[in-house]
This record gives structure tokens, sequence and C-alpha cells, in this order.
């Protein structure tokens, strides 16, 4: 009796082996095939329609009926406006860890904690929204101006959106850093200011490092909140105030309309292509760059 | 404490000038911590708050069953209520087996070894693939190539893609939290490895399990980007409206926000912008409540831990 | 119940309760954004008398309906002008004549343009509105997209000879547009009658001292105007053909919608 069980166990442990690294491999499979779609579609325009990858990646005419596919003001616009969103939202977001790790009563701390969290849940389209409705109209009345999209609401935005992960994750990070650390360098008579810069946020930095990752990896990526407030001029942006227009946003609004096999919709592959590889790219830099240094 | 090694020259002597100085650094800095800290955070929360109070008038019992309208004000929002819960079950009944599954195996099975390796890494590209590029792969496949057009089914499967390393993150951190004392009395009473996973480790994991699956249910229920150009984005009427054929287009209340607005056609935008906007919100609360209330709740039951 | 006779009723349960939720038929709309008011108060007013029909409408442009349209992604594609040449097996259902009029902001102070003033003001030739006889205010283009099949008709019929418009804030949606030229000091854009005649916050612009009135579009005396097309990737099916009748001889949604039904024109265009 006890060998017939313990057959009918081992047979169960080697279906669910297989069962359990099958679902694994679904995760290479699903990798393997979005960089291979996406690359066969998005290189399709130099290889198939025979457009120099110089033109569209430097050019900065963009007509997408007419035939010129200068992506440049998308590129430019997404850059700006992810790097406006990391200048802002990080160190701010970051300090505020600190805050709320090191400085805050530990009542308040905790009553913020789950307030946080939810902010960190909430949809980019209600981020959006409220950019276009409320921040948009203050950009134009605070400015001068008949209308306020540009780079600098998109900045904004970004911004607001990526500081409660940065927030949380970051004081997640220095809460773990043991209280050792805290009590050794106070009793060397350090300032808690010093203690805090030149002791704990070393101490924390891989873990501050993945916070502000993934804000990073939130702004670039991010579609509609951006869409809604940045104007979608394709012009390369001479102002923060001036409509202007990004990868993920052009791509959202012309999708659509590109007709099947036309350049147009080569072009917006294209674009997605490379907001793939830069979003991919960046990300795994900075991973493989953090994991050398510890 | 290499750090503190590297800090103490830098700290140094207490003494005279210098110590004033370093206090007085250490006082503007905390009183800057204060004062950014307490505005943002007012700031958001301001934020939020006004999108209640603007949205709060738009909600009604006819607001929230009732379908849109076709150029008249008045609509409502039911049927994209209904497709949001409908692709969110869709997508979780593919998303949470796969996942699930794969964590168990990185976090239990493979202990070290170039598959291991291989997983980990695609786990973490797949999750910086950004949620429109992951939309156009639908398109590529389940709109086009499979020639489904617009379905609630494709919209479900390239959200599972999205989340996929999200909840397989939760599944390993879940697991990880489970002592290692458990698997080695399961081990010691004979059990092989299936059996100690499947009644023992995964059963006290399920708090934290749950909690997460529930928190990332609530991204889910946000998203857009992945949604329009495969599940799409267009409004059907009357009572065909709640359909669940998942080979039928369906529009979700996030994607509808974005349509409203963009499409303008009906007179009451506004109205109906800030109310969809405020049951995202109320949903993002409902959503996190319940993956701790749940969570903590099902933790107790099931390890007899508070 | 035995076990089998459990299992047997609750698969036959899961099977027949969601089937009957299914609707039989289903018919999808996309494209202009000037026609899917009308095709929407049309889909409204059928499936409340057929409720075993689900249509759903959307937007995205007249190039966006023809495009999804010719790959069968939709079975109606809605276009404010006519399908390229050589989209074989398109079948054109003209259903209806739009208006389209020149929008501005209040603020401007204008009343009526000409031709030539409006294509300057589009080439930004021209950058305050009291270079055309309004306010001393700065002038804000609000353009469509390449794709719109509006912008088309624009070109078309007000733009002459330009082919091209130098880039300016663009929006891409009849209600989105209308929405934004209220809210800018200053702006100006043009939409479809569907969204401007019950607009609040923006002014109607005469043409060439024609007002934008479906009486004028009527007598050929306002250009700005388009027919509205229904395509069909080959003949349509009896439901499709079905709907689209009832949409043509709708009247009464006609005259709520602010459309004018082809019957009604005293001119004729060979190339809308």
């Amino acid at each position: 009796m006890v060998a017939v069980r313990a057959n009918k166990a081992h047979r169960d442990e080697r279906i669910a082996l297989v069962v359990l690294m099958s679902c694994s491999g679904v995760f290479v499979i699903a990798i393997a095939l979005i960089l291979g779609f996406l690359a066969f579609n998005g290189t399709r325009l130099f290889w198939g329609d025979h457009y120099s990858p110089i033109a569209f990646l430097f050019g900065t005419n963009w007509d997408g009926f007419g035939g010129s596919y200068g992506a440049a003001p998308f590129i430019l616009g997404s850059l700006v406006a992810t790097g406006m969103a990391i200048l802002i939202g990080g160190p701010l977001g970051v300090a505020i860890g600190v805050f709320f790790s090191e400085l805050a009563p530990k009542r308040v701390a905790s009553a913020f904690k789950p307030a946080i969290e939810v902010l960190v849940g909430i949809p980019s389209v209600v981020y959006g929204w409220l950019g276009l409705t409320l921040l948009v109209p203050a950009i134009a009345t605070v400015f001068h101006l008949p209308d306020g999209d540009g780079l600098l609401a998109a900045g904004i935005v970004l911004s607001i959106m990526i500081l409660p992960t940065v927030i949380s994750l970051s004081e997640d990070a220095l809460k773990v850093v043991p209280n050792s650390m805290r009590e050794g360098s106070a009793a060397l008579g350090a300032t808690r200011w010093e203690t805090i810069t030149k002791v704990l946020i070393p101490s924390a930095s891989s873990g501050i490092a993945v916070a502000v990752i993934l804000g990073i990896a939130r702004a670039i990526g991010e579609t509609l909140a951006v869409q809604l407030v940045l104007g979608n001029a394709a012009i390369i942006p001479t102002s923060l105030l001036q409509p202007a227009s990004a990868l993920t946003s052009e791509i959202v609004m012309d999708m659509g309309d590109a007709p099947d096999g036309s350049g147009f919709k080569h072009a917006l592959f294209a674009m997605a292509f490379l907001l793939l590889l830069i979003s991919m790219g960046l990300i795994i830099l900075i991973r493989f760059a953090l994991r050398r240094r510890t | 404490m290499a750090q503190l090694a590297v800090a103490t020259p830098a700290v140094g002597r207490l003494r005279s000038s210098n110590a004033r100085s370093r206090r007085i650094v250490d006082r503007i800095a905390t009183a800057a911590l204060w004062i950014a800290s307490s505005l943002v955070v007012l700031l958001l929360l301001l934020f939020i708050g006004y999108e209640f109070v603007r949205g709060a008038s738009a909600i009604s019992w006819h607001f929230l069953t009732g379908s849109p309208t076709a150029g008249e004000a008045g609509g409502g929002i039911g049927p994209l209520i209904f497709n949001s819960f409908y692709i969110l079950i869709l997508t979780l009944l593919f998303t949470v087996p796969i996942s699930v599954c794969a964590g168990m195996f990185l976090q239990e099975y493979a202990v070290g070894g170039r598959f291991k390796a291989i997983v980990q890494f695609s786990a973490e590209s797949l999750a910086t693939v950004p949620s429109i590029v992951m939309g156009l792969f639908g398109l590529l496949v389940f709109v086009s190539a499979f020639h489904w057009h617009f379905t609630a089914i494709g919209g479900a499967l390239t959200l599972t893609l999205l989340n996929l390393p999200a909840m397989m993150r939760v599944t390993q951190e879940a697991l990880a939290g489970v002592p290692a004392t458990y698997r080695e009395a399961s081990m010691g009473l004979g059990a092989t490895k299936w059996q100690t996973v499947l009644k023992v480790i995964l059963p006290s994991a399920i708090g934290p399990l749950t909690t997460g699956v529930v928190l990332v249910s609530g991204r889910i229920f946000g998203e857009t980007a992945a949604l329009i150009y495969t599940a799409g984005a267009s409004v059907s009427y009357g009572r065909s409206a709640y359909d669940l054929n998942p080979f039928h287009t369906a529009e979700t209340l996030a994607v509808g926000l974005y349509q409203v607005h963009r499409e303008a056609l009906v007179p009451d935008v506004d109205r109906i912008a800030n109310g969809s906007a405020l049951v995202l919100l109320v949903m993002v609360l409902v959503f996190n409540v319940i993956a701790r209330v749940v969570g903590r709740q099902l933790t107790v039951r099931f390890t007899g831990k508070a | 119940m035995s076990r089998s006779a459990r299992l047997a009723a609750i698969a036959l349960c899961s099977v027949l309760v969601p089937s009957m939720a299914f609707a039989d038929t289903s018919i999808s709309a996309a494209g202009s954004t000037a026609l899917q008011p009308l095709v929407q108060a049309a889909a409204d007013e059928y499936q409340q008398k057929n409720s075993d029909v689900k249509i759903s409408v959307t937007g995205g442009g007249s190039r966006t309906g023809l495009s999804l349209v010719s790959s069968k992604a939709v079975d109606l594609g809605d276009s404010d002008i006519l399908a390229p040449a050589g989209s074989d097996g398109l079948v054109d259902h003209k259903v209806a004549v739009i208006g389209f009029s020149v929008v501005v902001n209040p603020a401007s102070g204008i009343t009526g343009l000409t031709k030539k003033q409006v294509q300057d003001i589009f080439t930004l030739k021209v950058t305050n509105w009291k270079d055309v006889g309004g306010k001393d205010q700065q002038i804000t283009v609000i353009n469509r997209p390449a794709s719109s099949g509006t912008r088309a008709v624009f070109m078309k019929t007000l733009m002459g000879d330009i082919t091209t418009l130098p880039p300016t804030l663009t929006e891409d949606a009849t209600g989105t547009v209308v929405q934004k030229v209220a809210q800018t000091a200053g702006a100006v854009s043009y939409a479809s009658f569907s969204g401007t005649h019950n607009a609040t916050g923006v002014t109607e612009v005469a043409i060439d001292g024609a007002a934008a009135t479906e009486a004028n579009v009527m007598i050929g005396k306002y250009p700005f105007w388009s027919y509205e097309h229904i395509y069909t990737n080959g003949p349509p099916s009896k439901d499709v053909d079905k709907f689209i009748s009832f949409l043509q001889d709708d009247t009464a949604v006609f005259k709520k919608t602010g459309y004018i039904q082809i019957k009604d024109m005293k001119v004729t265009e060979t190339n809308r």
C-alpha cells in the first residue's frame, strides 16, 4: 500500500515539475516573441521601405501621410519629459522617503503609509485627466499664455505620478537599515542629517536605486497622461511652454489611423521598437551597473 | 559597518565652530525636509480630494448602471464598469496560474543554474516593456495575426503579459516569507517536494499572496494604453452592451474616460469624465482595503498567526 | 443526484447561461468623428427596436475607418472623404451630407472671414486677429491630424492650392477640438456642424459672406461641406444592409443631430 502511494507521489512530483517549468518557460517565450515581433515590424521601415535610419532618428520633419518620417521631435520630447520627471520626482521622492523613515513621528508615518500606497495605484488616465483640467489651465494663467499644453505640464504630471512609488520604496529601503547603524553613528557624534546623508543613504543605496529605476520605467512608458497635456504638435520644442509631442503620445494618437502596410504604420512601429529598446536598455543597464557595484 | 568607517573621518571632532555649523546644517535640513514633505503630501492629497469633490455630483444610481447616450446628456457608465470587471477576471484567469507556478518553481525548486537565471532575466525584461508597446504587440498578434480584431480576450491576454512579472514577484515574496522550518518539518515527515509546496507552503503564504493579487488587480482595473488597440475603444448601446462574449469588443471604464474626452460627442463630457475618474479612484481604494483585510484574515485562518 | 448527474448539470448551465447573454449579431462601425453622432444615434434607436443586435461605434478619423474596413476589422467604415483610388472591394453608401464650420473663440471678435483670410491664418501668415478685422488677440491655430477626413475636406474646399500646413497644436476629435477652442482665448479651428451648432463658447464663422447653416449648404452658397460615406467591404450582409437603410431613412434622427439628408440637397458634387 505504502509503495503504491509513494509511486503516485513520485509521478505527481514529476508532473508538477513539468507544469512548473512550462509556466516559467512562458516568460522566456513571451519576451522572445515580443522582441521578435517588434524588431521585425519596427525595422521594416528600413529594410522594407528603404527609409534611412539616420533620417528617421535625426530628421525633424514628420508628415505621416506625406512620406517624411523624421522622429527627432518625438524622441526629444520623450527624453525631456522623462528627464524632468526624474530630476524633479527622483530627489524629491527620496527626500520624502527619508522624511517618513527618519524624521516623522511614528504615528504620522504609519498613518500616511497606506495613503501613499493608494496613490501608487491610481491609474495614469486619472492623473492625465487631472493634469488636463487643473494643471494646464493653471500654467496658462501663471505664464499668461492662451494654452498651457507643453513639456512643463508633462514633466510635472510625470513627476507627480512617480513620486508615490519613489517615496514608498525609498522609505522601505531605509527601514531595512539596522538601527545599530543609526546608534553607532550618533555615538560617534554625528548630527542626524550627517547620519542620513553619510551613513543611511549609502547603506540603502541599492533599494533607493531600485525605487528611482521603477520611477524612470514608469515615466518613459507613460502614454495617456502625457498625451492629454502635451499638445501633440510634431515640432522640435524650443520652450517648455510650447505644445510638443513624445514617442508614446504620437503612437497612441496615430496608430489607429495609419493604413496597414503603409510607410506611416511602419514608422510608428519603428518608434515603438525604439521606445522598447530605450526602456529595456536603460533599465537593464542600470541594474547591471548596480549589481557590479555591490 | 563599512559605511560607518567611511563616515567617521567626516564626522570628526565635535568641537568649536565646526560643531556649531554642522548643527545649523542639521537644523536647516530637517526644517527643509519637514516643509517639503508636508507640502508635497498635502498637495497630492488635495489633488485627489479635489477630484472626489468634482466627481461626486455626477454619481447616481442611473450613472453607475445606465448606458452611455448617443449625443445627449445624462449618459451612464454601467457597461464600462461591467467590461472593466470582465476583462479583469479574464486576465486573472490567465495570469494567476502561470505566475504562481513560475514563482513556485523559481522559489522552491530551481536552486541555481542557468534555467533559473534565464527565467529571472526574462521576467525582469518583460517588466520593462512599456504598456503601449505591449498593446502594440497585442495588436500585431491577437488583432491582426489571429484575425480576432478587437476582442475582450485579446485585451485580457495582453494584460496578462503585462502583469506576469508583477504577479510572479508577488508569489516569490509570499513564498519567501514562509519560515524554512515548515519545509524542513514537512520533508522530515516524508512528504515529497510537491506535496510540501502544495499542502504546506502555499497555504501558509496565501495571505500575502492574496494581498499581492488584489493589489495587482487594482492596477489591471486602471490599465488603458494596452487595451485601446486590443480590446477596442468603442461604445455599444442598449441591453446588448452587457455582453459576455469574449470575442466581442469591450471598452473598459479607464479607456472610456480617455475616449469620452477625446471624442467629446456628448454635451456633459466633464460630468461623465469626473464621475468616471471618481469611480476609478474609489475602486483603487476598495482594492487596497480588500487586499489588506482579506490578506490578514487568510493569514489568521491558515497559519493561526494574528 | 448522483455525482455525474450533478457535473453534467453544471456543465450544461455553464454553457447555456453565458450563451443566452451573447448577442446574436454584432455590427461594428468606426471612422469619422463628424459622422459618429449620426451613426451612434441611429445605432441606439436600432438596438432599442432589435435587442438581438449589438452595434458598437467608435471614432478614430475617416482614414482610420477606411483602413479598418479594408482589413475587415470593422463592418462599417465611416468617412467624410471618398476612399482613395485602388480600394478594391469597398462599396460606398452615401448616407448624408454634413456641413463644417470654422469656429473661433469669442475673444477674437470675428464673425466672418474670406477664404483667403482663412488660408493666411492656417498657414501662419497672419498671427493676430486685428489683421483680419478683429480684436488685438494672438491667434492660436488648432489643426486636425493628417488622418482626419474633416481636415481633408477643409483642405479641398477652403485651402485652394495649398497642400501642406505648418505643424501647430493638434487635437484629433470633433468634440475635443470644439472644447479646446472654447477654452483657449483667440483659438481657431474647424469641425462639423454636429459638433459646432450647439456648442457654447465658440462662434461659427461665415465664409465669404455665407453663414454656416444647413440652408446655405443645401443651395450651395456655403462651400465647406461633404457627403458622408459608409463603406462596407464588399456588398453588405443582410443585417448590415438593414441597419444602413434604417439610418438613411430615419428623418427624426437627422433632424435631432443636424445632418442633411441627401434628398434635400439642391446641388451635387462628384468629387466629395
